[in-house]
């Protein structure tokens, strides 16, 4: 009895830490407010908002479908391989099989490392094909896995019997065979269908521009917060699943009942119930994603492709400007000027219009990565502001590269009920007072600005000794960080998880809408000003498109309500004339003197060489 | 059946070009430089402190991720083996269930849980009891890796446990042994095969993971797996890139040998 | 008569709403080759696991040696049992298999050493010391499974159709094989199987079993010749079974045709069952015979010829060395002592027992 009851609280306790999670995030899914720190209340906007969202729902029917077709194709390929390796001699047979393992047991990030390697050298475009193939590839072996047992167990006299009865092979085996293997052909379906779908690691490493399964979209989405919508879908599909699996499984118990208590109605109704409707909700799904990706593949010429920092744009925008244009916009989002880089660079996929920050456009244009803008083809340009095209010399001596998109400095964000000195000085991010209380970034320029410019020198600097004084500097940092984050320090400041975080000016807006507890400062030792801005890569396949594109951000309305959406401030004089809060449009934060700039610096591109020391002094730290 | 050796041409052909191919090609990258000569700098960059550091970390990381995942799973396999067969198909289900869940999610969940304010510490909070502050540091990387990765040790061994013939367990009782002996000579070794492959299955992966300390290591631990992720997603470095996944490789070959190694000798085991 | 070794007292196991034992009553004696046989689902295993400790009754009680058992579980019982499918340790040895039980009881290294000479000797596969189990045929890991069981010199030896899974020869040689081992080794078996011939050929009683009740114990004798019911003849061996009405005590009325019997005290003008065997039947000629009839079919079955006849609308199965053609009219003679009469199932209750295979 002891016993039992043992074993039940061992199996609650397992569940527990099995479910936790899932109800967490069933939770979040309904939680009004949009920062998963914060419980605003119950909702159920985020369910009908989904539906609306259709960069989740492109997602999610991208991720069925290559989930769908990836099974369908390897479990044919599977289960024609085992076949086929019956048939073989023994030596032959444990060779191939040792190689059709080599997917499942090898690391993930190595299958998928040498699958990019190999479509980038063929001149493949990463995108849907590379990401089903990939799929596929790792597929393949779970089928095997199931179905060659159930051929062991399947008797040779069955198929002997069927030739023997005037059978032809293909009937015989699709009559005699097939059915035998089935459970493990299904087995072997689902298993590649669930994988498929959970999949992370190497679709991140074999997909493209414009396309995003669930897992990729939700890893981008990581760094900014995950839009509430992700988690109703997720609560969705789980609730889905779980109540397919409820009908199937019951199923079975009906059918011990003797025949003959079961009314021919019943037996309908069982029917309808357990194996219909599963397959009416399955069909619905699939039917959904062909739906939507038929709409995705048309319109190929007419195009743009967007590649911009995550959360950067109001997606209303791009609706009215498809809508305006009749140009269909793919667009995929970046995290990091670093990240974003390499791919322009490699040209494995080619896009019209980029957005990023200054010292990396004056890389890319150091090394002719961009095409000069037509100023003709965007009139709106006269909206921006004299003096951001002043400061954009730094990077774009000539101004014939780029135009300025957002701008603003790097700031501390503090608590203030949490702080007990006024803040006006990086000293703070190393008082160890703060201990597990700072948040810092997590991006080598940004760590080592902050610190040169504590030390009292250039955030541009190349000098070994200045960048090890403050490397050194960062790993003593270390103990008092409590996390290197990008765009989390937004919702982590918000739900009070820390006194002090390093933050884009832009994010603070919206920080203190949420928490009027937070405060913004620009430290007097100076900062970064940044600005980030509108370039066309040399390869772009559609420049009139781009500038199109550029041309239609610049107008002062969709200015604004870019302005409005991300909060970061905008160079576009006419567009702040139009913000009708005032606090806003004299906010310090958005829009700061000149004298606060003074001792601000903006990036600049340092050569390779000056990256490679940089990267090298930032992973001794990040390892330290 | 003879002459269908000819259905495994397809696969064939796709194994080659999908998986052979692309490690050779790893392989390639990882033993030249960027002007395509030969060089065996890739590999050595393991070897810089802070890669070795990293390597170091990951595999004591996924060793005690590893040992964790058995302790709990094998009771877990064996209450669940014991169970009847629909009982039990639904709970192995459930355990599958989670999975339809993004992973990704599921694991920024437990951020939302663990966090300073979250919602594990408030209700310790109420309760008057300390808090756990492990967010941000190894032990949630490992709680992470547990929870992602328990069921892939816990179906292997239950796999095993339900084949073994339920007399073969009346027998040991029947010849004197008690509980405890008859789990410790008959049904333990019996159960090694998948006790085995669920280890292979936790290790490798939680060895070579860089989403899991990436989400709940707070972007300060590194693990070797978020290296190579660096080198080639930011970095854009495919030739260090590639020699450490080579050197990654290494690593996970040679815990495969180990692992049948120890099969074997456990198989021909000395038990008078 | 030996003592009382084993005492089942009312002992009742049922799975959900399934009865599988209803108040069983069983004793075994000291030194008895007891054979538990029925058609499968009797129970006949049931009540085997039970001995062995593997199943705990819903009710009742079991006792070993004037002591209750019933709560103890297996390991603490001084019996061995040899499971159906041998259920080796496949992980280990033969040595080590065997070594299993004396190894828990601490013995000493050389005691287990000489054990396990012993018992390979004993089941003639001496020098099998290393081999691994799973390399052994059938026949051999049968006999490795009763030589692990037997050196651990338990009191009772349990069987659970340990020849079920062998072929016909084999079978045969392994029934000559136990009854020597029993008679070297001078201990209690308990035998289950469903093969009758296996229960007549090695047992001292045998109990039959169907639907959770005991039908009939006895020898095999008494079992192959006085069947107690319909059941009972019908599972051991081939027979005819018919509807009679007993006419006074000696006489009884088969398909309307008086015959003598043996039997007594069924009252007079009763309905009853009748059970003759095959063999029994000698055909005659026509004008010899009690009843007449003609033969339908012929099969040569070695030994004997098996022959059906048709004789007052019933088919008669009919054994006998001497043959006759199809066609031939003959008539059909029984000696009074090979007419087996049989009371009706009255109940509902024992309906259920009756024939149903």
């Amino acid at each position: 009895m002891i016993k039992k009851h043992a074993q039940r609280i061992y199996l609650a306790l397992i569940f527990i830490l099995l479910y936790a999670p899932i109800l967490t995030l069933i939770a979040l899914s309904f939680n009004s407010s949009k920062t998963r720190a914060k419980w605003g209340g119950f909702t159920l906007d985020w369910y009908v908002s989904l539906f609306q969202n259709e960069d989740i729902m492109n997602a999610l029917y991208t991720t069925l479908i290559i989930a769908l077709l990836s099974a369908v194709i390897s479990t044919i390929l599977g289960t024609m391989a085992a076949l086929g390796m019956q048939g073989m001699k023994k030596k032959y047979r444990a060779i191939f099989a040792s190689i059709s393992n080599i997917p499942m047991l090898n690391a993930e990030i190595v299958t998928g490392i040498s699958l990019m390697l190999l479509f980038i050298t063929l001149h493949m475009t990463l995108g849907f094909k590379t990401i089903l193939l990939s799929h596929i590839t790792f597929n393949v072996p779970y089928v095997i896995l199931s179905v060659t047992p159930k051929l062991k167990q399947t008797s040779k006299s069955t198929y002997e019997a069927a030739l023997d009865l005037g059978a032809s092979p293909t009937y015989a085996f699709f009559k005699v065979t097939l059915p035998d293997i089935m459970p493990g052909v299904l087995s072997g379906f689902m298993m590649a269908f669930t994988m498929s779908l959970d999949d992370f690691i190497i679709t991140h490493f074999t997909k493209g521009p414009g396309i995003d399964t669930l897992s990729t979209k939700i890893y981008t989405e990581v760094r900014k917060g995950i839009k509430p919508e992700m988690y109703a879908l997720s609560t969705l599909l789980f609730v889905t699943v779980l109540l397919l699996l409820i009908l199937i499984n019951t199923s079975p118990q009906k059918d011990e009942l003797p025949a003959k208590k079961k009314t021919k109605k019943r037996r309908v109704g069982a029917f309808l119930l357990r194996r219909a409707l599963p397959a009416a909700i399955v069909l619905l799904f699939i039917g959904g994603g062909f739906y939507y990706g038929s709409q995705n593949a048309s319109n190929s010429e007419k195009k743009v492709v967007v590649y911009n920092w995550g959360e950067y744009l109001d997606p209303e925008v791009l609706t009215l400007f498809e809508e305006e244009t009749g140009i269909q916009v793919v667009y995929e989002e970046f995290e990091t000027n670093e990240i974003m880089y390499p791919k322009v660079q490699s040209g494995a996929v080619t896009y019209d219009v980029v957005c990023p920050s200054d010292y990396m456009i004056q890389r890319m244009i150091e090394n002719n990565l961009l095409a000069e803008i037509d100023f003709d083809n965007i009139p709106n340009v006269k909206n921006i502001g004299e003096r951001y095209f002043e400061k954009s010399k730094e990077f774009d001596p000539e101004n014939k590269y780029s135009i300025p998109y957002c701008w603003g400095t790097v700031g501390i964000l503090y608590n203030k009920t949490m702080v007990d000195e006024p803040i006006d000085s990086w000293s703070v991010l190393w008082d160890p007072k703060y201990k597990d209380n700072i948040l810092m970034q997590d991006s080598v320029r940004d760590a080592f600005g902050i610190t040169l410019k504590y030390l009292g020198y250039s955030l541009n600097s190349t000098d070994l000794d200045e960048l090890t004084e403050a490397k050194n500097k960062l790993i003593d940092q270390k103990p008092l960080v409590q996390a290197y984050v990008i765009d989390q320090v937004r919702d982590k400041m918000i739900g009070n998880e820390a006194a002090i975080g390093v933050i884009y000016s832009g994010e603070a807006i919206y920080t203190q809408k949420e928490n009027p507890d937070l405060e913004y400062v620009i430290p007097k030792e100076g900062s970064n000003i940044w600005i980030d801005s509108w370039v066309i890569p040399a390869n772009a396949e559609h420049k009139e498109n781009a500038e199109a594109f550029i041309n239609f951000l610049c107008r002062e309305d969709i200015a604004l309500m870019n302005f409005e959406y991300i909060t970061y401030s905008t160079p576009n004089d006419a567009a702040r004339e139009l913000i009708e809060d005032e606090s806003i449009k004299d906010s310090k934060i958005a829009f700061p003197d000149d004298e606060d700039l003074e001792n601000c610096e903006t990036f600049h591109y340092l050569g390779d060489e000056a990256d490679e020391i940089y990267n090298d002094l930032w992973n001794k730290v990040k390892s330290y | 059946m003879k002459n269908k050796k000819w259905l495994a041409t397809p696969y064939l052909i796709w194994s080659v070009a999908f998986i052979i191919i692309p490690l050779l090609m790893i392989v390639y990258y990882g033993l030249t430089d960027k002007e395509g000569h030969f060089t065996l700098s890739n590999l050595a960059k393991i070897t810089t402190p802070e890669n070795l550091k990293a390597l170091g970390l990951a595999l004591l990381l996924a060793f005690i991720s590893t040992v964790i995942c058995l302790i709990l799973a094998y009771p877990l396999a064996m209450i669940l083996s014991q169970k009847n067969v629909n009982q039990s198909s639904f709970i192995v289900l459930i355990f599958i269930l989670p999975m339809w869940m993004n992973f990704l999610l599921r694991t920024l969940a437990w951020q939302t849980l663990l966090e300073k304010n979250g919602v594990i510490n408030n209700i310790l909070q109420f309760l008057y009891l300390p808090t756990l502050d492990i967010i941000n540091t190894p032990y949630a990387i490992i709680l992470g890796m547990v929870y992602n990765f328990l069921p892939f040790m816990v179906l292997p061994i239950y796999n095993v446990l339900i084949k073994i013939d339920q007399n073969v367990i009346n027998a040991a009782r029947d010849l004197g042994a008690n509980n405890m002996q008859t789990f410790l000579k008959i049904t333990l070794p019996l159960s090694v095969p998948g006790i085995l492959s669920g280890i292979t299955m936790v290790f490798v992966p939680a060895l070579t993971t860089f989403v899991v300390s990436d989400l709940l290591g707070g972007g300060k631990i590194l693990l070797i797996g978020n290296v190579i992720e660096q080198t080639f997603k930011q970095g854009n470095n495919w030739n260090v890139g590639s020699g450490l996944s080579l050197v990654l490789m290494i690593f996970i070959i040679l815990s495969m040998v180990f692992m049948s190694k120890t099969e074997k000798e456990e198989g021909e085991g000395d038990i008078l | 008569m030996p003592n009382k070794l084993i005492d089942l007292i009312n002992i009742s196991k049922s799975y959900g709403t399934q009865t599988v034992l209803d108040e069983l009553n069983l004793y075994i004696r000291e030194n008895e080759f007891l054979t538990l046989l029925g058609p499968s689902g009797c129970g006949k295993t049931t009540t085997l696991r039970i001995i062995g400790g593997f199943e705990s009754p819903d009710c009742g009680q079991v006792i070993f040696d004037g002591q209750d058992i019933t709560k103890l579980p297996p390991n603490k019982r001084q019996l061995n049992t040899v499971f159906q499918k041998y259920a080796l340790f496949t992980h280990m040895t033969i040595a080590e298999n065997i070594a299993f039980g004396l190894k828990i009881k601490k013995k000493s290294k050389k005691y287990i050493e000489d054990k396990i000479k012993y018992a390979l000797k004993l089941v003639n596969l001496d020098g099998f010391e290393n081999r691994m189990a799973d390399s052994l045929s059938g026949g051999q890991q049968q006999r490795i499974a009763i030589a692990r069981a037997i050196v651990n010199e338990p009191k009772v030896l349990l069987l659970d159709e340990p020849l079920g899974a062998l072929d016909l020869k084999l079978r045969q040689d392994m029934q000559y094989e136990l009854i020597r081992l029993k008679n070297e080794l001078g201990i209690t078996f308990i035998y289950v199987t469903h093969d009758q011939e296996e229960a007549l050929t090695m047992s001292d009683t045998i109990v039959v079993m169907n639907q959770g009740y005991i039908q009939q114990i006895g020898t095999p004798e008494d079992i192959y010749n006085e069947p107690e019911n319909a059941f009972v003849a019908d599972f051991i061996g081939e027979s005819n079974i018919l509807s009679g009405i007993m006419i006074q005590d000696k006489l009884v009325n088969i398909l309307g045709v008086p015959f003598p019997c043996v039997d007594t005290g069924f009252g007079t003008n009763k309905p009853v069952d009748v059970v003759i065997r095959p063999e029994d039947i000698d055909l005659v000629k026509p004008e010899e015979g009690t009843i007449q009839g003609v033969v339908t079919h012929l099969i040569f079955k070695g030994v004997h010829y098996e022959m059906e006849v048709l004789a007052h609308n019933h088919e008669w199965l009919v054994h006998s060395t001497d043959m006759f053609p199809v066609g031939t009219k003959v008539g059909i003679h029984v000696d009074p002592f090979d007419i087996q009469i049989m009371n009706k199932p009255l109940s509902e209750d024992e309906e259920a027992v009756n024939v149903e295979e």
